[in-house]
Order: structure tokens, then sequence, then C-alpha cells
């Protein structure tokens, strides 16, 4: 059975069940959609050179049936680096053992869908559903057929003492797994917050995992927002991450793409107020025959934003990477000053990358740049390095790590940054 | 310690070095005078490594080893130093934890244990009193945002840190003022011992007003076309090139 069978079976399914859950309507319309729209081909200029058929074919189940060992992950340090609170899901479904939470503050809020929905159901249907661009066809898919996800709210004036962790594990060791996260964040007017998303998997099976986060950040709010794939072996992964941002808020955002078969981000930020500041930064590695996507988009609509984005990749072996970043500057937004760059190191003569940088800008009086590079470590650097006696192997070593460095000094957590010169000494 | 024999060598097919012979003995400083485009800074490369370079013809004795079969990195090992006439910025290096690998690569290549971190430490802070360097600089990626002397002056430093046995100097005094071209050149005479040697390269006299020379060589077109005592420089410095060019013209 193909995907787009797949999901046409289950949504079935779902249908002639007696007891449906409270996202019917939703889900539904989201159904309609997505079987209008199906799922993307390399025929949409926003796919072109991103190709889903092979995942289509692989046939994969959707199971909460996990025979985890929660004490296993923890010794294993997996999660507990960093000192945040957790919550946990495995295969779409939560996982209460690993969940943990430090807050004593009764008011900020982090549990699963299903419960948000029913206990705080005044925020809940305020926001949801609400910021998703339901016509991409995953988008719809995920809203059709979403299995469970994080409800995450922090009130007006009130800031989170601890990064949340957001921990999404695929146990494929006993299939091909399908899993659908769906998240939620909502951060109220002068509110702060601190998010990670965190992505592993286990098992030697397939799996797809496609997300979708909806994030809200009102007036004076901030939000650090981080996203780390680390999820090895046959994992492919598509992310769709919305937000909209009202007045004078700040968004860090980096997205650390280590492990994965195949992965796309999809990134929009909505700046929906003035004096918005918003950052984007990303990191990938892929090596072997890895495949990255790093779309994003970042929409200024209104006066006096400010937009830095920055991807860098370093790829190896055979992997490829895409990266397609489109700023829009609206007729509304003077005063803008939108900054965009991708730079990229190939190591290997069959690495790939192809780099679309976009600005489309309808304001007259704007500050904004773009630009993309793609090449090999640069000679001369690696001359002097060695001519001091440095061989090779460790002057490409330290070239690198000052390339990823210029991202990892955008992450506040110390212990993330920490993990991620692990992981960088791992992969080079 | 450094014999140069009949070296030719070559970039994109165009013949640069035509036949360079040169000897430095333990503790001598030589110094290689020559109009711009002369090939001083080809020398200093080929010596160092560069693999843009082709060595057409002739051979380098370094301490008994064939110097053009090492790699840069073993160059360095083995004693070589070059201090670029246009050192590069690398943003992200610092420059602390760049010399740390550099002197711990070496100590691996001699066989000796890497430094204790604070022995490093110790060390790099003696070097830069000793080389009057003002500590931001080495908290700094490497040569990032320096200026011409800060640049010149961190190559000197960098010398001092890997205490080479040959080092060469490739314009060190070029864009320097005054009072920077006195540091530069004192750090490199407390540098000055019987067992290391110098291969001083300038386009002016003044530097060796300084750093006084054993031996003053003029490289034109490719060859050492005279070679004298400290006095050919003060005397270029008078006469210019011209007559030089002139003599190697009439000579052909
Ligand atoms: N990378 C290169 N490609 C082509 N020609 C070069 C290159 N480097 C040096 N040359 C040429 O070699 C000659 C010697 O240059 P150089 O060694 O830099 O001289 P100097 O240092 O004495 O001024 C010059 O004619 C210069 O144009
Ligand atoms: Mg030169």
């Amino acid at each position: 059975m193909n995907l787009v069978q797949q999901i046409e079976s289950e949504f079935k399914l779902y249908e002639h069940q007696a007891q449906k859950d409270d996202f019917f309507e939703y889900r539904k319309k989201a159904f309609q959609t997505f079987q209008k729209n199906g799922i993307p081909t390399i025929k949409n200029e926003e796919w072109k050179y991103t190709n889903l058929s092979k995942i289509s074919e692989i046939g994969f189940q959707t199971s909460c049936v996990s025979n985890l060992d929660a004490d296993a992950l923890i010794k294993a340090g997996i999660l507990n680096k960093i000192e945040s609170n957790k919550i946990v899901f495995v295969n779409g479904c939560l996982f209460p053992e690993l969940s943990v939470w430090l807050e004593d503050d009764p008011s900020i809020i982090c549990t699963n869908l299903a419960k948000a929905r029913k206990e705080h159901a005044a925020i809940f249907e305020n926001h949801f559903g609400k910021y998703l661009p339901q016509e991409e066809g995953l988008n719809a898919m995920n809203s059709a057929l979403m299995s469970d996800g994080a409800f995450i709210y922090v009130p007006a004036g009130k800031r989170m003492k601890y990064p949340l962790m957001l921990t999404n594990i695929t146990d494929a060791n006993e299939s091909n797994i399908l899993q659908q996260p769906r998240n939620l964040i909502v951060i109220e007017k002068s509110a702060a917050a601190t998010v990670i998303e965190n992505y592993i998997a286990v098992g030697e099976n397939s799996s797809f995992t496609n997300v979708v986060n909806e994030i809200f950040v009102d007036e004076n709010a901030s939000l650090e927002h981080y996203k780390v794939q680390r999820a090895k072996g046959n994992s492919y992964h598509n992310n769709y991450t919305q937000i909209v941002q009202n007045a004078n808020t700040n968004i860090n955002q980096v997205t650390l793409t280590l492990d994965g078969q195949w992965v796309r981000n999809n990134l929009h930020f909505n700046m929906n107020g003035e004096n918005c500041n918003s950052l984007l930064y990303g990191l990938y590695i892929p090596d072997g025959q890895q495949f990255v996507d790093n779309h994003s988009r970042v929409d200024h609509a209104k006066p006096n934003c400010f937009s830095d984005e920055k991807y860098k990749g370093i790829l190896k072996d055979k992997s490829v990477a895409v990266f397609n970043g489109k700023i829009m500057v609206h007729l509304d937004a003077q005063k803008t000053n939108a900054y965009q760059r991708n730079q990229n190191i190939l190591l290997s003569n069959d690495a790939t990358v192809n780099t679309k940088p976009q600005l489309e800008i309808f304001a007259d009086d704007v500050k904004c740049t773009h630009g993309a590079t793609i090449g090999q470590l640069d000679e001369e650097p690696m001359f002097y390095l060695r001519s001091r006696g440095i061989s090779e192997n460790e002057a490409r070593k330290l070239l690198l790590n000052a390339f990823a460095d210029d991202i990892a000094e955008k992450i506040k957590i110390p212990e993330l940054v920490q993990i991620l010169e692990e992981e960088i000494e791992r992969k080079l | 310690m450094l014999k140069i024999e009949n070296l030719k060598a070559s970039i994109e097919g165009k013949s640069i070095l035509n036949g360079i012979n040169l000897e430095i003995k333990p503790g001598e400083v030589h110094a290689i005078m020559g109009p711009n485009g002369a090939g001083k800074s080809t020398l200093s490369a080929v010596l160092a490594g560069r693999n843009d370079y082709e060595v057409t013809e002739g051979s380098v004795d370094f301490l008994g080893k064939d110097l053009l079969d090492l790699s840069p990195e073993d160059r360095a090992r083995e004693g070589l130093f070059l201090a670029f006439q246009y050192p590069i910025e690398i943003p992200g290096v610092s420059t602390t934890n760049f010399l740390k690998t550099a002197i711990n690569e070496k100590r691996k290549y001699l066989g000796l244990e890497p430094m204790e971190a604070t022995d490093f430490l110790k060390f790099m802070r003696s070097k830069m009193e000793e080389m009057e360097m003002d500590k931001s600089l080495t908290s700094r990626s490497l040569n990032e945002g320096f200026s011409g002397g800060e640049k010149k002056r961190n190559e000197v430093f960098q010398m001092a840190m890997l205490e080479p046995k040959l080092a060469i100097l490739d314009e060190t005094d070029s864009g320097l003022d005054i009072d920077a071209l006195r540091l530069v050149s004192a750090g490199v005479n407390k540098l000055r011992n019987p067992d290391r040697s110098f291969l001083v390269i300038t386009h002016y006299q003044r530097l060796l007003d300084y750093i006084v020379p054993d031996f003053v060589h003029v490289l034109y077109k490719g060859r050492i076309v005279k070679s004298g005592d400290a006095s050919l420089a003060k005397e270029l410095e008078v006469k210019g090139y011209d007559w030089i060019k002139q003599e190697v013209e009439a000579a052909v």
C-alpha cells in the first residue's frame, strides 16, 4: 500500500469508529484537502529537488505499541543531559514514564493535545489550526490523522524557569512506523519560553515522521526554539513549523540536522507586528546518502522588523542538501532589515547542494541582503595552518569547527552546545 | 642548516625561480633583497611547501633532510618557520587553540607528550610578555580584524612560540610604521641565537638597520645576482636596484 492509499484507508477506519475523537470535523476537512492536493511531487516548484516518491512506496504502520525501556534510555544519557522539563512521545503517543516537570508555577502548562482540548478548551480553540497553511499536502495529511503532540502554554507575563525538551522517539524495532506529531505552543504577552524539539530513533525498520508545529507568540514575548534532528537509521522526516509573532517579539530559532536518511524542514515566520526580531539559524552535516532540505519563508508584514537568517552546511560523501529561503517584504513593511545567507562546504566531489536564496521586496525603504556560497575548504587557511605544523586532518577539523561554531554560538543552552560539539566531532 | 642548490620553480608554466644557490649555516642571518616581482615570496613559499608551485629542478637540504620531499607540516615540525608577507585571517579559530594544536602536533612528531594545558598557558604568557604582545590579541580569532602591524607582530609571536631552527621572514617590515617596525625587529633580535638561523626577505634596507644581517643577497629575475655583507644593503639604499638590473642585462 502506498502512502496515499494508507492515509485513505486509515481515515476510513477512523471515520467508521463509533467513538470519534474531538477533532473529527477538523480532520475531515483536512482529509478532503489531502485528497485534493495529495502528496507533493517534484513538479511542484517547492519540491523540485525533494522527492517523496520513494518514501510513499515504503509502506508504514501507525502504532503506539513500543517495548521501549525507559530506564535504558535514561541510562544511555539521551534525555538527561540538559536540566529541563520533559515531555516525551514514542511513535506519536505520549510516554509519561519519561516526562518530567520542574516548573513550580501551575499556570504554565505542558500536556498532550487530547487532554488540552478538554481541559484548556478556550485557549486551545483560539489557536489550534488557526495558523497552518493547510493546502500543503503533508500538512493536510497531518491534520487529518495527527497522532498526538504537545500543548505548551505560557500565560501573560510568565517565564519558564527551565527549557522544555519535547522529545519524539521513533521505535522502529517492530515495523515501519508512520507518526504524525502535532504540537501547539502558545506564548502570551510578555511571556518567555525555551523549547527544544528533539528527535531520536531506535530500531532497524524505516519510519516516516510528519510533524506540524503551530507556534503563537504574542506582543512583547520571546521564544528560544531549537530543533535537533538526531534520528539515526532509515528515518524520513518532514517538519512544518509555522510561527506567528505579534509586535515587539523576539524569536531565536536554531535548526540542527545531524542524522536522518531524509529530512525536510519547513519553517515559516509570519512577522505580524512592528519591532519584531526573528533569528533563523541552521546547521546541517549530512554524510553517506543523507538528504537534508531546509525550506524557510519569512513574511515581513509590518514595519520596523529585523530578521537574520543563516544556514550552514558541511556535506560529506554522497549527501545532498537543499536550501530554499524566501524573504517576503510586504508593501507595509517599511524600514525592514532582512539578511539571509546560506553557506556550504563540500568535503566530497559526490556531494550536492541546491541552494536558492530568494528576496521579494514590495516596500521601498528597506535594507535587505541575501546570498549563497558553495565550495571546498579554502586552500589559503589550510596552508597557513599546515605551515605551522598542523596536519591536514587537524587543520580541516579546526576550520570546519570554526565554520560550525558560527551557528553553535547562537545556542543559548551550554549543554546543548556541548551535545552539538560532540555530534560534530563524531560526524567529522 | 639549509642548502639550496640550483633551485628552479614555475607556476602555470611560467618559470619564476631560475636556479637559486644559497647556503645558510646555524646562527647566520641572511637577507634577501630585490625589486618587486623578483621571486622573493615564491622562494619562501617553495621552501614552506606551498603546492601551487612546481619545482622543476634543484634540491634543498634542511638539516640533512630532503626538504622538498616533506609535507608543509613536517617541514614546520622539523624546524622551519615562514612569517607570511600577507598573513590571512581565520575567523572562528582562536589564536590560543591554534598555537596549542600546532605545538602539540610538533611534539607528537618528535615523540614527546602533549603539553599540559596549564603549562601551555604559562609558556604562552611568558612569550607574550617577551614579545610585548597585547593579551587581547590571543583571545581573538586568528588575525581577525587585526591591523597590518598586528598581523605581522602576531607572526613574530608565533615564531617565538614555535621556536624554529630556521625562520624565513617575508617582508615582515612592509606596511609597518616605525614603532611597529621597532617592536617587530626587537622581537626577532630576542630570538637570535647561535643555533637559530634567519632568512630575512625585504624590499627596503631600513629593516636591516634593526636586524643586522651577516650576508645580503640580491634576487633578480629568479636568480641571486649579487651577494655581500651588510654594506651591500646600504649601497642598494643609495643607488636603488637599477644599477644591478643594468649589470645583469649587460652580462647577458
Ligand atoms: N600564483 C601566481 N600565479 C602567477 N604568477 C605568479 C603567482 N605568484 C607569483 N607570480 C609571479 O611570479 C613573480 C614573482 O612573484 P613574487 O615571488 O611574489 O615576487 P616578490 O615577492 O619578489 O615581489 C611575479 O612576476 C609574479 O607575478
Ligand atoms: Mg613578495
